[in-house]
């Protein structure tokens, strides 16, 4: 196969349409259901009429087979600059509703294209709880209205902001925008403006024979794990109420990855949870991989499988020690770290790099493993396991943790799903349900390893679910070792990054086309394409559109704490304050993955 | 007479301790008024609750669930006072007044378990019970 | 040499503040040993000079009070726990002839004196007009008040044996037996009760960092939080020599001065607080009110009564 025979896409062949769309179609009619959008992640994809959203949503939760429990991802993507959309219903703004079935373990996408004058949708909070946030996420972000809903006002950006940040006319760097200045009424206006008033939020102020006490706890404050604010309604100790308030860690990684060339927007990926470094890097490269069609050596898959495990260890063990010393436990977190450091040397063996190694490519990885990585891999797989028993006789044995962890923060796998929970938050209610296991992805089916689960769904079983699977981790690190394929670390693929380069001294072709993948970035074809990982704290997904060009057209980036927070006054009413910390050190959230 | 003489004289170290304690507290106080810095800003001008402004105030009427304890300590603690006044003199009153005091500590004990019946030493919100027997439910 | 010499005065005042100073640095050192890390090993020999970095930098910070606070109890507040603890030193007996004070009531003045230190957290929670102080000072108020009661009760064990408040009278008593033995159950009442006077994990619900970002003192910098601070170790200091005066012996020991026991002895307890603050989560709220009502104040009871009776057996035979 020649070069340029790689270049092409892959062959578009027109795949039947799927049950579930016939379905839909019947249920719809027609007229409702306006078209089926093949893609090239083969996700069944409908366009429906703004009247039949509602109805469409309804019966795929509730009656369709399979029945779509969860509502994955609610996002929006501004059209107007679009060249490439041949045959798709004409739209300025287009909701995306991406829909997870637990029956099947599949993804289904319904669209809904929007005028730009007064793009307006229903709400279908009254499907799914975890919309509240999606929707008022798309309405700060693309300013489109949505009908219905509770308390539609902005999410991610200041409440004093001008202007929807993901709309293509928005600018999209500080040198578009004119100077920044703060000057000392300015910075009194956006202090009086982030004032928490409980009447905005249907909230008395008094009791029958109380006030109540209005506190905030964050964004500044020891144990919200970052820059994350709760605003409470107190009775003395008790939590009457709480309304969290995020966007203080928003840095817009959506909208830079529409300027970033396909591979240089990986490093972004690396810290969106900044404690999963590479691991992030996994569900963009596969988008790529999948909209390229881009086949990954068997090599580069177990290096990446590798890597993954070992972020996966090193944020658990960051969670481990900081959930212990939130209970007010001080030792712990550093026996962690350790342990930590441990896996951030190896790391730093292959990858060169420790927290954020942005160590995976399009189609690959960046290097080769180094000659002697299976000795001190080897040696860390044997040190972990005796340190996870210690820690069990320290932490989870310890009969003041269980008190004060145990029955707190309860929820069941209906209200997971409902609330849009994945990971080991869902694990702990006693579902296994496991991505790698579900949907395996980079040659996880090859692996033996269990999914632990816990019982009661409460803070203990949400940190014992993790300590088992950093076992689990173990695990599969141990397989990585005794089978690593030889091989190619990288797929031969001209779209690849950095490009192939040995035949470029030899004819011109291949060298003009090095030239440009290098200084441009390759050119995806256009299309869309969805990855998702079973990540360090939930189910993280890249959804990538792309126009055509050396940038992606529009970058969403589903993370799982974002919904998780959303559940937090569930979880917390009713209970102290001390459980309320207890509560957020069980989510094992980072806020660069809730705001982005 | 006497007696009481020699007793304040004993008293006396214990003063000038005492008047040293508060020297030394005094000059603690003292030397940051001479040596350290003075800066102002706006913000430090606002009490504490996580970088942002406060809504209401810390003067507001909490519920009555608070004020048991201080009756509590009220009654318990003085008959504390009664005992430590018995545990001095054991030996004189003897057995006849370890009775009474057997009787007395058994009140004490028989107010504490009806305080306990009654609920009021489980200082848990109503969720709190509900979820911990659920999990004693579950086992 | 003798009790309430100007000598001994002077001596102990200095060795008791020059202690709670060192603890700051032996704290951070032990808990580094436990946790794997160094701890401040950089300025003099072991680090042991940071201890007066430390004082130099509280001091030369700013002597700030908030606008919103009340003022004068806001710099009263510190003040009553350096004082309260400080003073309360008076009684106990280090050796047999160092001392400032023999008191008959000795045992008593140590109780009131250590209940008092409690307006401290109070006091500067209240003043400071600020939501997380305010829950520092209910949480303190309503601790103090629970651990209180039995504290008291916890001791009467030891004062029947010895038939006296007077701690001199109750060291010499030990000569033979140390009061720990009869008094085991006593013992670890009062040790719980004393770690929750003293605000120490796993009884630091008053300032409980991770909820309430440093509760009753989040206001406080400089001088005055530094009071707070000093005022802590003081009181650890004070519990382990109580500790030690009451239930092991005291001064008594074989061989080495009893100055040298008394201070071995108490340095112990010192360290029994450090590992503690090491090793234990903290409990929530209503576990630790549940915990004091319920299993601390029925075992203060009962080892009273059980004591007394132990007394008069052991009385009416001999």
């Amino acid at each position: 196969m020649t070069e340029a025979a790689l270049q092409r896409p892959p062959p578009a062949a027109e795949p039947p349409e799927p049950d579930i769309v016939a379905a839909l179609r019947g249920r719809l009619g027609p007229a409702g259901l306006l078209c089926h959008q093949p893609t090239q992640d083969g996700i069944p994809t409908c366009w429906v009429a703004a009247d039949q959203v509602l109805p469409a949503l309804r019966y795929l939760k509730d009656e369709a087979a399979p029945r779509y429990a969860m509502l994955f991802d609610l996002t929006a993507v501004d059209e107007r600059l679009r060249r490439h959309r041949v045959g798709l219903p004409d739209s300025d703004f287009t909701l995306v509703y991406q829909l997870l079935s637990f029956d099947s373990n599949d993804w289904f996408r319904l669209k809904l294209a929007l005028p730009a004058g007064t793009a307006s949708a229903p709400s279908i909070t009254g499907l799914w709880a975890s919309a509240n946030w999606y929707e008022r996420e798309v309405f700060d972000l693309f300013g489109i209205e949505f009908v219905g809903h509770p308390n539609l006002r902005r999410i991610i950006m200041p409440p004093t902001w001008q202007g929807h940040p993901l709309r293509k006319d928005h600018p999209a760097r500080a040198t578009e925008m004119g100077l920044f200045s703060l000057p000392a009424e300015r910075q009194a206006f956006e202090q009086e403006a982030l004032r928490f008033v409980p009447e905005e939020w249907g909230m008395r102020r008094s009791g029958e024979d109380n006030d109540f006490l209005f506190l905030n706890l964050g964004p500044n404050h020891p144990s919200v794990h970052g820059v994350f604010r709760i605003a409470l309604q107190l009775d003395g100790e008790e939590i009457v109420d709480a309304v969290p308030d995020i966007g203080y860690h928003h840095r817009g990684a959506e909208k830079m990855g529409e300027r970033q060339s396909w591979h240089s927007y990986i490093p972004y990926t690396d810290r969106v949870d900044y404690l999963g470094g590479s691991l992030n890097n996994l569900p963009y490269v596969m988008a790529i991989e999948q909209m390229t069609g881009i086949e990954v050596p068997p090599r580069a898959q177990v290096i990446r499988v590798m890597i993954s495990e070992f972020y996966r260890i090193a944020s658990h063990l960051l969670f481990y020690g900081t959930f212990a010393q939130d209970v007010g436990q001080m030792s712990p977190v550093f026996y962690t770290f350790v342990d930590r450091e441990k896996v951030f040397d190896i790391v730093e063996s292959i990858t060169g790099a420790r927290m954020h190694s942005s160590f995976f490519r399009i189609g690959g990885v960046a290097a080769d493993l180094p000659q002697g990585w299976d000795r001190r891999v080897r040696e860390f797989v044997d040190w972990l396991p005796p340190r996870l028993d210690e820690y069990d006789g320290m932490v989870m044995q310890n009969g003041l943790l269980k008190r004060r962890t145990q029955g707190i923060g309860v929820y069941d796998t209906e209200q997971a799903i409902a609330w849009g929970v994945t990971g080991a938050g869902l694990r702990a209610t006693g579902l296994a349900w496991d991505f790698r296991k579900a949907r395996p992805y980079s040659g996880y089916e090859n692996f033996e390893f269990e999914v632990p689960t816990g019982r009661n769904g409460d803070c203990y079983d949400r940190c014992a679910v993790r300590v088992d699977e950093m076992r689990q981790s173990v695990r599969i690190i141990r397989q990585c070792l005794a089978h690593m394929p030889e091989g190619p670390y990288k797929a031969r693929h001209p779209l690849t990054t950095p490009p192939p380069k040995e035949r470029t001294m030899h004819d011109i072709e291949t060298l003009i086309q090095h030239f440009l993948s290098v200084s441009w970035g390759p050119v995806i074809p256009p299309g869309e394409g969805f990855a998702c990982i079973e990540a360090t704290k939930g189910l993280n997904g890249y959804y990538l559109t792309s126009d055509g060009g050396t940038m992606s057209y529009r970058t969403r980036i589903r993370t799982p704490s974002f919904p998780h927070l959303q559940l937090i006054p569930d979880m917390a009413r009713g209970l102290m304050i001390a459980d309320l910390i207890a509560i957020l050190a069980s989510i094992d959230f980072v806020m660069a993955d809730v705001d982005r | 007479m006497n007696v009481d003489r020699v007793q304040v004289e004993s008293l006396v170290p214990l003063a000038i301790y005492f008047l040293l304690v508060l020297g030394v507290v005094g000059v603690m106080l003292a030397i940051p008024r001479f040596v350290a810095q003075r800066r102002r800003s706006q913000a430090r001008d606002e009490p504490f609750e996580s970088g942002i402004l406060s809504v209401g105030d810390t003067h507001l009427h909490l519920g009555v669930h608070f004020w048991p304890i201080a009756i509590f300590f009220v009654i318990f603690d003085l008959e504390a006072i009664f005992i430590f006044a018995w545990a001095v003199a054991v030996r004189e009153v003897g057995w006849p007044g370890y009775l009474e005091m057997l009787v007395f500590v058994s009140v004490l004990l028989a107010a504490l378990v009806y305080l306990w019946k009654l609920g009021a030493l489980d200082w848990r919100t109503r969720r709190q019970q509900l979820q911990d027997s659920l999990l004693s439910e579950r086992g | 040499m003798s009790v309430g010499s100007p000598l001994n005065i002077g001596l102990i005042l200095g060795a008791v503040i020059a202690t709670a100073a060192v603890l700051i640095w032996v704290e951070r050192r032990l808990l580094a040993v436990w946790q794997d890390r160094l701890g401040p090993n950089r300025l003099g020999p072991l680090g042991l000079l940071q201890v007066a970095a430390d004082m130099i930098k509280i001091l030369s910070k700013e002597d700030w009070v908030p606008p919103f606070a009340d003022k004068g109890v806001f710099v009263f507040a510190p003040t009553v726990i350096m004082v309260t603890m400080l003073t309360a030193f008076a009684v106990v007996p280090i050796a047999p002839d160092v001392g400032i004070i023999d008191f008959n009531f000795g045992l008593l003045y140590f109780l009131a004196l250590s209940s008092l230190s409690v307006y401290s957290a109070v006091l500067a929670g209240y003043a400071s007009n600020n939501k997380y102080s305010l829950y520092g000072a209910l949480r303190a108020s309503a601790q103090t008040l629970s651990y209180e009661v039995f504290m008291g009760l916890s001791v009467m064990g030891v004062v029947m044996l010895a038939g006296t408040f007077d701690l001199r009278v109750i060291v010499e008593a030990q000569q033979n037996l140390w009061y720990i033995v009869p008094q085991c159950l006593g013992f670890a009442v009062f040790f719980i009760a004393a770690l929750a006077e003293s605000h120490r994990t796993p009884f630091d619900l008053p300032e409980a960092e991770h909820e309430l970002v440093a509760g009753f003192h989040t206001e406080y910098s400089g001088i005055k939080f530094g009071m707070f601070f000093v005022g802590e170790y003081i009181g650890i200091t004070l519990s382990s020599a109580m500790m030690v005066t009451l239930f092991f012996g005291g001064w008594h020991g074989p061989l080495l001065p009893p100055v040298v026991w008394f201070v071995l002895k108490t340095a112990v307890f010192i360290m029994l607080f450090i590992l503690i603050r090491g090793s234990l989560p903290r409990p929530r709220y209503d576990q630790l009110m549940a915990f004091g009502w319920k299993v601390m104040l029925p075992l203060a009871l009962v080892n009273l009564m059980l004591t007394g009776a132990l007394v008069l057996m052991v009385g009416s035979d001999a």
